[in-house]
This record gives structure tokens, C-alpha cells and sequence, in this order.
């Protein structure tokens, strides 16, 4: 039996070890063909599964879906190709962030990919996309460092933690007065990115974390740590993660005494969903986000609501979702081109240069202009406090430079 | 009158073929005894019986009966009472556990207690040892528990596997007096698997004798205990 | 430590002095023991620095324990349901989690009909009572599928398969609930249950039309400031109610297996399947039994763990499930105070560990299944183990 079971192992090592050979080996420096009746695939990559990940996917992919509804088709001269999405589950997680990236790249009719969500999944798809020289635009990933020149496949309309640390540490420390923090983390590079910046920078304001931890994702009981945050005795915890973990956070701070204690987190848990599964824990905490900072955005989230038939978006990526498909459609409009049999041809290099030279656009963010390194967002935060069981303004929205 | 019967019964451990093809009959009131050398196959066709190891091919029959294709503990309800090789008496249950055990398809508690005291009665033994561990016992007091837990399902035919097994020649006439006197006493019925085919022979009214999984001889015990053959291959010479 | 003394001019034989030097041998000359015995005094000794450098209090022991007493008694309710498969199959039920999260999945929408109609809040004890059933209800009934469709046609199997099978049926488990009923959280409401007003008289007190009236103790969702020998305690009476929940099941348990005749049968058929059999025990029956007994305490568990920690989902049992194995292989898998005692043990271990350590919180894990391999090392058995090898032998 037991060699049985090793029999199949090896066959499907060998197996896994092929197509990745397969995939090495695809299309670097090559292009898309797009029959004239063909459709022009852009991947989606976010977390559709997972306890408190689903709501932001879901609000990804909603935002590109509300993109593709609004603008469905590619028009190059006056020949038409139809747009059509692939969307697929990176589960906010290293592992999903590989196993989509390996998806889209064994699929030579994926153009280009909006996605992934979280820092750490972009990290891991990374080297996937560069291998095959395919693009990708982010509209989550936030850690600093994706843009440090590691890959040339990575883009993002989304401000980078670097910044919206800065604005977390000054909001604590001026607006709110507080001069003692705790910080929480849940270990993804987004959640010990965020903290690390906003911890430096509240030091550098001449504030004190006076504690500093994390937790596991998947853990349920928080209540020993939240005891010794408690032992510390800092004026608000400051948590980033995601919905999970934080609404447990949350609701289970007053078992610790914490009750006097502002709560603030960030992105991670803007959601809807934060509220309702936090319950009455929710009201008065604080939430930092990348805020979408345009006229147009007000009817794009009427849109939104109308057409999925819910009360609000479930997180706070549809626009950047949306940027991100519209900067990539324009990509494709500048570099495609129509050969003799009427294919589109797309060159992947060309398409991923076409998105870097991306400037001006009026997205739903912002204004998006594109640097070399993949940086295209506007950098504006927004930070709201839960007033009855609503996201209410705390704070003007912070512009960057 | 035939109690019990089993039709040309074939049994396979996967691919070994145990049984090849056996009939064996039971009367009632008799004591009938299947002898044969180590892995002639006289353990299988017991648990054949009890629907341990259901037969492939072939029938049992108890009292008319197809028992065939019946769970093993329905087959202990309907009176067929094995007590197994090597006694598996219950280690870390007492032995008042394992009579109560033996009674486990029984619900008439005045009968139970009527046959647990039967049982301590016969084996004064067991019952100065009632509270120890069943794994805390000699292999002779083994040996009667496994009789007596038996004994305790009632059985309209018991089914005994070398009780003699391991036990000093002492300890043996000891347990082959209490087969008799179930026999004569209680009027059980009784199918007794032995390697000491002497002493089987000696208490048994009829025989079979197994060989690789067939039925070599068939006959009163009294006609094989004298069979040349027989003398020679299993009695230990002359 | 037979041979090893005899050739040694130490004292009379049996005195302490001998039993430790053959303990000290042992661990010495022994690798995996004298790492594991440097390992204890490397934490024993951050520990006490901690201690005595006034980092950590004996009031932030005892406020953890309290937490940690809560977590440990789910992990023994689970654990329990562990050793008992074990114990009778030799074989390690992984979708064990999931049974747990079975019953506080569906305990969710028992409870959440009656506070939407009122029930919860008209008739507190019977709605929960309600809650409790319907949790219980379920587990059994996801153990008594998974035994018949999982693990039963696989009975003879070697024991690699059914372990397989069990990790499979766990993730299946996971992604049904998840695909029937989406990966967001449902929430537990808030439940106020009040109980003996006259013994705790000034507490959950509100004016009415007047008049001072005070409900007594809230059981669930209660939480009190006291102050005990000087320390500062937040109480939540639910965690004394599950630790409570859990060692009283644990008797019931214990009893129920030594002394009714299906708990004998229970371990007639542990100990020789085919023997039982012979004594007319339906040895599927048993089996089956065994798996409910099991989920039917970690679907009591799982009402009660939600009842204090609200959110429920499909991933909820993975994690609680590994821990609450964990603690079983710690109290000796087979043995049922063994569990139990694992599950506290594991649980106190746990919410005081870091801070006494001084490190991060996330190592929370790591201590727990640092400790299992601790013991291992030392004990093989499981704490409790041992007991039932030397009988056995
Ligand atoms: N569990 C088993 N698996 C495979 N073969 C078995 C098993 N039990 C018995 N056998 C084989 O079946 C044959 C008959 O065995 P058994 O009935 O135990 O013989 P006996 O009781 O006469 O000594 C032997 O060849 C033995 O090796
Ligand atoms: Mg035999």
C-alpha cells in the first residue's frame, strides 16, 4: 500500500516537475493572438474563499466585472475584440498567489492580470510573471517593497503602506493625542509591513508602542495576548490583518479589560463585514484606507450597489479593481495591433512598458500616473471611525506627493 | 436430528484457499470433534460457522436455517457459541466483565445471574478471582473463563477451539471432565476443534478429520480412535 | 534501570538517591533526552528570570489561567472524541475538527430562528438548552456519516488509509460547509443568561418603574471585576461553565465506559474485534456508538465555545481540532482523564506560555507542540500512557 501511495507521489512530482519546464519555457518576450471572434482574457486574482478574505475578493472581482460591463470590448482602429474576465481564488496567501499565477501562465490566451490581492500572494506570483513575461496590476498589494525594482511584472494602483503608515502615525498622534501604542499584526507581509512603518513613524513623532505582537491566522482565542496588551496599558492597539482576526480582536478586548482602549486598524478590515461580525465591538474603531478620490466614483458605486444588488461594496479595492482593468485595456489599445488575418496581436514586453507609460488617466482613484517601477497610485488615505454601525469620515484624506 | 450443517463450504483469506469444499453435520446432543495438524484449516471452519470469515461457496445450516450470509453476533443470538483459539479472554475487562460479556445478546438478567453463579459454581476458581483482570489470570483460569463466558451466551451448540491449548496435562482432563458433563448434564451440543486428538477422540461420538482444508475421514470416534492411519498420523504412533 | 545500577555502590536499592541517578543516566547518555532535558532548563530558566525581575505577576498568571482554563476545556471536549476512536480503531479521526464545527455551524441557525422570534430572550435557558441539542444533533450526525461512508468500508484497511481518508473527509467537510454556506462568519448573538439572583444579589442591577432590580449572575455573557487576594481578576463566568461542562462530561464519560454494558462492550471490542463479536456484540454497532459519544462532546463544545466566541465559520474546526490532538497524544491517546487532562493542561499552557516566556504570542503554537515533543521524549506514552502500557505488558 505504502508503496502504492509513493508510486502515485512520484508520478505526480514528475508530472508537476514537467509542466513546470512547460511554463519556463513559455512565451517570454512573446505575444497574445486574439482571433477576430476571439475574446481578450484578463485574469482576476483575489481571495474568493476564506473566513473574512472572501468579502475584499469579492469586492475585486465586482469592480472589474462593473469595469467590463461599462467598457466590454478593445478597439483597435475600428475592428472590436470583446473583453471577458478569469477570475480565480489567490487566497490572500503565498501558496494561492503561486498556484493562479502558474493558472494564468499555462494560459497563453490570458492577457494581462488584475490582481492579486494580498502582498503576500503578489510576492509569490511575482517571479511566475516575470518568467513568462506576462503584467499584472495589483489593486490591493500595498507592502513597500513590491516595487523595489524585484519584478518587472508588477504594477499597482494602490498606494503603498509606506505612506499610509505615515498618515496612521500622524492621525494617533495629532488628531487623536494618543503618545502610547500597541501594535498587532497578523503576520502577512501587509499586516508586519504596515505596523513596522506606522510604528517607526510614531516614534519619530515622539510616540511610544509600548507593545508589540502577533497573532496566527486561524487562531479563534486572543484573549492571553490582549491581556498582556492590557498589562502595557497603551491608549489604542493598533491592528492590521484582516477581517478574522481583527473583529476577534475586537470583541475579545473587553475580556481583557480593554474597554477604555481605542481600537484602529486598517484596509484589511474596511469592510462591512468587519462590523457585522464584530458586532457592538466594532463602534469606535478606527480604519485607515486608500480612499478612491475622484468625481466619477460616486455614480460608479450607485452603479456598484444597483448592479449587484447589495447595500455597499464588501471592501474597499472595487475602484482600484476597476483602475486596473481600464489601465490595462488602454495598454492594449496602444500596443495592439491587427495582422492580415484579422488577429490581434498583443506583445506582452510592449503591453507591460504601455501600462508604465500609463499618465493622466482619470481613474475612479485619482488621477493614475505610472512610474518606472510599476508605482501608479495616487497616494491618498482616508481614515474612519464605525459611528451606529457605519464607516463615518475621522479625518480629511490625506494626499501624498 | 441435525442441529447444525455445513454444505460444501469454501473460505478464502483473500487469495488462499482455505476451506476447499467441506460438509460437515451436527446432531443434536452430540459432541463431534474435527481434528487435524496446525493450518488444516479446523479454526477457519469454526469462524466459517460464526461468520467470521463467511464461506464463498457453500451453505451453513442451523436447525434448517441458512446462516450463511448472517452477521457473526445474529449467529451467536440464534445459540451458536464459539469460544475462540487462545482463548481471547478480555485482558483489561474483570472477570465478572467478561461473563457479563459472554451474556452481551441477553436481556433476561434473572437468567444471566441464574448462569453467572452456573458458571463460578463450576468454576469455584473464577470466582475468588471475579474482580481481578481477565490478563491477570493463569492460562488454565484463562481457559475456564473462556468456557464460562461461553457459557453465558446460552448456546444450543458450543463451538470450542483447542480448549486444551497450552494447559498442563492436569488443567487438561479438568476442562475435558467439564465438556463431558456439559455434554451430559446440560444436554449441550457441542463441536470440539482439537490438536489432542486422543482425548478428543476419547469424549467425542463422532469425527472428521481435516487435512489442507478437506475432509479426509469421516466416522464414529470409536471406529477412527482405531484406524491404522490415523493412529499413525495423529495419535502419536502406537 | 536494572543493569545500570547493579555494578553501582549506590545506597539501598529503591531510595530516591538511586531513582534519580539512573534518571540522570538515562537523560545523559541519551541525546534526544539530554536535548530535551536542556531545553526544559533553558525555559525554566527564562521563566523564573521573568518571574523574578517582577515582568511577569502572579496576577497575570492567574488571569490568563482563567482564559486558558476556558480554551483547555473545548480542547478536552474535543480531545476526548479523539482518544475514544482511538482507543477503539487505533485510528485518528482528522475530521474530528470539523465534527466540532459541524455542531457550531448548525447550532447557528438553531439559535439565531429563536432570537429572531423572541424565544431567546423570552426563555433563555430552554432556547440555549434547544442550541445545545441541535449542536449535539448535528456532529453526531456528521460522525455517523463519515464512519459509515468514510471509514467502515475501510475497516480492514492497513492503517494508512483510513488516516488519509480522515484528512480528506476533513478538507471535504470544510469545503461543503464553505460551498453551502460561504466563507463569511456567522455570528452568535449576544446571550444574557441570569441565574441565582439571591446568592449574587448586587449584580446586573437596572432601574425599573422605579424600584432596584437585580437579575443575578450572567452565566454567558457576563463579565465582573473582582478582586481576589489583592489581585485584580476580570471575570466571565461562561469559561468556569465550559471547564465546568468539560470535566463533568469527562465523568460521565468515564462512567458510562466502565460501567454500562455498551461502555463494556466498548472496551471488549477496543481490545479484540473478532472476540466480541463472538460474544454477540455488534461490534459496527459499538463503532458506531464510540463516533457518537464522541461528537455528540465536541458538538456540546462547540455550542459553547460559540456561545462566548460569537463567530463561527467553516474553517473554525482545523485549528482547535489539531490542538485538542495534540492535547490527547499529551494525556496518553486512549485514555480519557488522560484527554481531558491533556486538553487543560495544553490550554493553561498555552494562554500563560508567552508571557511568562516573554515572546511573541504567534509562538503560542510552537510551545504547544514544542511541549508535545517534549513530553515524548520523556514519556512516549502521553503523560497517562504509561499506566495502560504496564498493564498491558
Ligand atoms: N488471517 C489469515 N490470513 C491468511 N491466512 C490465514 C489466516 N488465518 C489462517 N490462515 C491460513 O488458513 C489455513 C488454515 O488455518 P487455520 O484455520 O487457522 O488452521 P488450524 O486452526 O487448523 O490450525 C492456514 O494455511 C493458515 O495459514
Ligand atoms: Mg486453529
Amino acid at each position: 500500500m505504502l508503496r502504492k501511495i509513493v508510486l502515485v507521489m512520484g508520478v505526480f512530482a514528475i508530472a508537476a516537475l514537467g509542466l513546470s519546464l512547460v511554463s519556463a519555457q513559455d512565451t517570454m518576450g512573446s505575444s497574445v493572438m486574439v482571433p477576430p471572434d476571439g475574446e481578450i482574457v484578463i485574469g482576476v486574482a483575489a481571495a474568493l474563499s476564506g473566513e473574512g478574505l472572501a468579502p475584499l475578493g469579492e469586492d475585486i472581482v465586482r469592480g472589474a466585472q462593473l469595469a467590463n460591463i461599462t467598457r466590454p470590448t478593445v478597439k483597435i482602429g475600428d475592428v472590436e475584440f470583446a473583453v471577458t474576465l478569469d477570475p480565480q481564488d489567490d487566497t490572500c496567501a503565498a501558496e494561492g498567489g503561486q498556484a493562479v499565477a502558474n493558472r494564468y501562465v499555462s494560459d497563453e490566451r490570458v492577457v494581462a492580470v488584475v490582481g492579486p490581492m494580498c502582498s503576500s500572494a503578489c510576492r509569490a506570483a511575482g517571479p511566475i510573471f516575470d518568467a513568462a513575461g506576462y503584467t499584472s496590476i495589483s489593486p490591493s498589494c500595498t507592502a513597500p517593497d513590491l516595487t523595489d525594482g524585484t519584478f518587472a511584472s508588477f504594477n499597482r494602483v494602490v498606494p503603498t503602506d509606506a505612506f499610509q503608515g505615515v498618515v496612521d502615525a500622524e492621525f494617533v498622534f495629532n488628531t487623536l493625542g494618543l503618545t502610547r501604542i500597541a501594535t498587532i499584526h497578523d503576520g502577512s507581509p501587509y499586516g508586519e509591513g504596515l505596523v513596522t512603518v506606522m510604528a517607526e513613524a510614531f516614534i519619530e513623532l515622539g510616540g511610544e508602542v509600548v507593545f508589540q505582537d502577533a497573532v496566527n491566522v486561524g487562531d479563534t482565542d486572543f484573549r492571553a495576548l490582549l491581556d498582556r496588551v492590557a498589562d502595557a496599558d497603551p491608549e489604542l492597539v493598533f491592528f492590521v490583518g484582516f477581517i478574522a482576526e481583527g473583529s476577534r480582536l475586537a470583541s475579545q478586548r473587553f475580556d481583557a479589560g480593554l474597554d477604555e482602549v481605542a481600537f484602529m486598524g486598517a484596509d484589511g478590515i474596511f469592510s462591512p463585514d468587519f462590523i457585522s461580525t464584530a458586532g457592538d465591538a466594532a463602534e469606535g474603531v478606527y480604519v485607515s484606507s486608500p480612499t478612491p478620490s475622484s468625481e466619477i466614483y460616486d455614480a460608479f458605486v450607485a452603479a456598484y450597489v444597483e448592479e449587484f444588488g447589495v447595500e455597499e461594496p464588501s471592501g474597499p479595492y472595487h475602484a482600484n479593481a476597476a483602475d486596473a482593468y481600464n489601465v490595462i485595456l488602454n495598454a492594449i489599445e496602444a500596443v495592439g495591433t491587427v495582422d492580415d488575418n484579422g488577429d490581434l496581436v498583443i506583445d506582452r514586453a510592449a503591453l507591460n512598458e504601455a501600462i508604465r507609460a500609463t499618465s493622466d488617466y482619470e481613474g475612479l482613484i485619482g488621477t493614475i500616473t505610472c512610474e518606472e517601477n510599476g508605482e501608479c497610485a495616487s497616494a491618498a488615505i482616508t481614515i474612519y471611525q464605525v459611528v451606529d454601525g457605519a464607516f463615518v469620515l475621522a479625518s480629511e484624506t490625506m494626499q501624498g506627493e | 436430528m441435525t442441529l447444525l450443517e455445513i454444505r460444501d463450504i469454501h473460505t478464502y483469506y483473500g487469495k488462499i484457499h482455505a476451506l476447499k469444499g467441506i460438509s460437515v453435520t451436527v446432531d443434536e446432543g452430540e459432541i463431534v470433534t474435527l481434528i487435524g495438524g496446525n493450518g488444516a484449516g479446523k479454526t477457519t471452519t469454526l469462524n466459517t460457522i460464526s461468520g467470521i470469515t463467511p464461506a464463498a461457496e457453500g451453505q451453513v445450516i442451523l436447525n434448517g436455517e441458512d446462516i450463511t450470509s448472517t452477521r457473526p453476533h445474529e449467529i451467536v443470538m440464534r445459540g451458536v457459541v464459539q469460544s475462540p483459539e487462545g482463548r481471547k479472554v478480555f485482558t483489561r475487562l474483570t472477570v465478572t466483565e467478561n461473563l457479563e460479556m459472554g451474556a452481551f445478546a441477553r436481556s433476561d438478567v434473572a437468567g444471566i445471574k441464574r448462569d453467572m453463579d452456573y458458571v463460578f459454581d463450576r468454576f469455584p476458581r473464577l470466582l475468588e478471582r471475579r474482580t481481578q483482570l481477565g490478563g491477570t489470570l493463569s492460562g488454565g483460569e484463562q481457559q475456564m473463563l473462556a468456557i464460562g463466558r461461553a457459557l453465558m451466551g446460552k448456546p444450543r451448540i458450543l463451538l470450542l477451539d483447542e480448549p486444551s491449548m497450552g494447559l498442563a496435562p492436569m488443567l487438561v482432563k479438568q476442562i475435558f471432565e467439564v465438556i463431558t458433563y456439559l455434554n451430559t448434564e446440560n444436554h449441550t451440543t457441542i463441536l470440539l476443534v482439537e490438536q489432542n486428538a486422543r482425548m478428543a477422540l476419547s469424549i467425542a461420538n463422532r469425527a472428521y478429520v481435516l487435512q489442507s482444508g478437506a475432509i479426509t475421514h469421516a466416522d464414529s470416534a470409536e471406529a477412527l480412535q482405531h484406524d491404522e492411519s490415523i493412529i499413525e498420523a495423529y495419535l502419536g504412533g502406537h | 534501570m536494572t543493569d545500570s545500577q547493579s555494578h553501582d555502590a549506590s545506597p539501598q536499592p529503591g531510595t530516591v538517591d538511586m531513582i534519580t541517578t539512573s534518571l540522570l543516566k538515562n537523560t545523559l547518555y541519551n541525546p534526544l533526552r539530554l536535548a530535551g532535558g536542556l531545553l526544559i532548563f533553558l525555559l525554566v530558566y527564562v521563566a523564573v528570570t521573568n518571574i523574578a525581575s517582577g515582568n511577569y505577576t502572579l496576577e497575570a498568571f492567574v488571569r490568563q489561567s482563567i482564559t486558558g482554563l476556558a480554551q483547555g476545556g473545548i480542547y478536552a471536549l474535543i480531545a476526548l472524541g479523539y482518544t475514544l476512536v482511538y482507543g477503539i480503531l487505533l485510528m485518528i479521526n482528522f475530521a474530528h475538527g470539523e465534527v466540532f464545527m459541524a455542531g457550531a455551524y448548525v447550532g447557528f441557525f438553531a439559535i439565531n430562528a429563536m432570537e429572531q422570534s423572541g424565544m431567546l430572550a423570552d426563555h433563555t435557558f430552554l432556547a440555549l438548552l434547544i442550541t445545545l441539542m441541535v449542536g449535539v444533533v448535528a456532529s453526531v450526525t456528521i460522525a455517523l456519516l463519515l464512519e459509515r461512508i468514510a471509514y467502515r468500508p475501510l475497516r480492514g484497511a492497513p492503517r494508512l488509509v483510513p488516516l488519509i481518508t480522515a484528512i480528506g473527509a476533513s478538507i471535504t467537510l470544510q469545503q461543503l460547509f464553505l460551498r453551502l454556506f460561504g466563507p463569511d462568519p456567522r455570528v452568535y448573538p449576544r446571550v444574557n443568561l441570569y441565574i441565582l439572583p439571591g446568592i449574587f444579589k448586587d449584580l446586573e442591577c437596572a432601574e425599573v418603574s422605579g424600584a432596584q432590580v437585580c437579575k443575578g449572575l450572567d452565566l454567558i455573557d457576563g463579565l465582573y471585576r473582582v478582586d481576589v487576594l489583592g489581585m485584580n481578576l476580570r471575570i466571565r463566568p461562561v469559561f468556569f461553565l465550559v471547564a465546568f461542562f468539560a470535566i463533568v462530561l469527562m465523568i460521565a464519560l468515564w462512567f458510562f465506559v466502565q460501567r454500562t454494558k455498551t461502555g463494556k462492550a466498548m472496551r471488549a471490542v477496543a481490545e479484540d474485534k473478532n472476540a466480541a463479536a463472538l460474544m454477540g456484540i455488534n461490534v459496527d454497532r459499538v463503532i458506531a456508538t464510540t463516533f457518537v459519544l464522541g461528537a455528540a462532546l465536541a458538538g456540546a463544545g462547540a455550542v459553547l465555545f460559540a456561545l462566548y466566541n460569537q463567530q463561527v465559520t467553516p474553517f473554525m474546526g482545523f485549528v482547535p481540532g489539531i490542538k485538542a490532538f495534540t492535547a490527547a497524544v499529551l494525556g496518553g491517546i486512549g485514555n480519557i482523564p488522560g484527554a481531558m487532562l491533556g486538553g487543560f493542561f495544553l490550554g493553561i499552557v498555552e494562554s500563560t506560555g508567552p508571557a511568562l516566556l516573554g515572546i511573541s504570542s504567534q509562538l503560542k503554537d510552537v510551545i504547544a507542540f514544542g511541549l508535545l515533543v517534549l513530553i515524548l521524549i520523556f514519556r512516549p506514552t502521553g503523560i497517562f500512557g504509561e499506566v495502560l502500557a504496564e498493564k498491558k505488558a
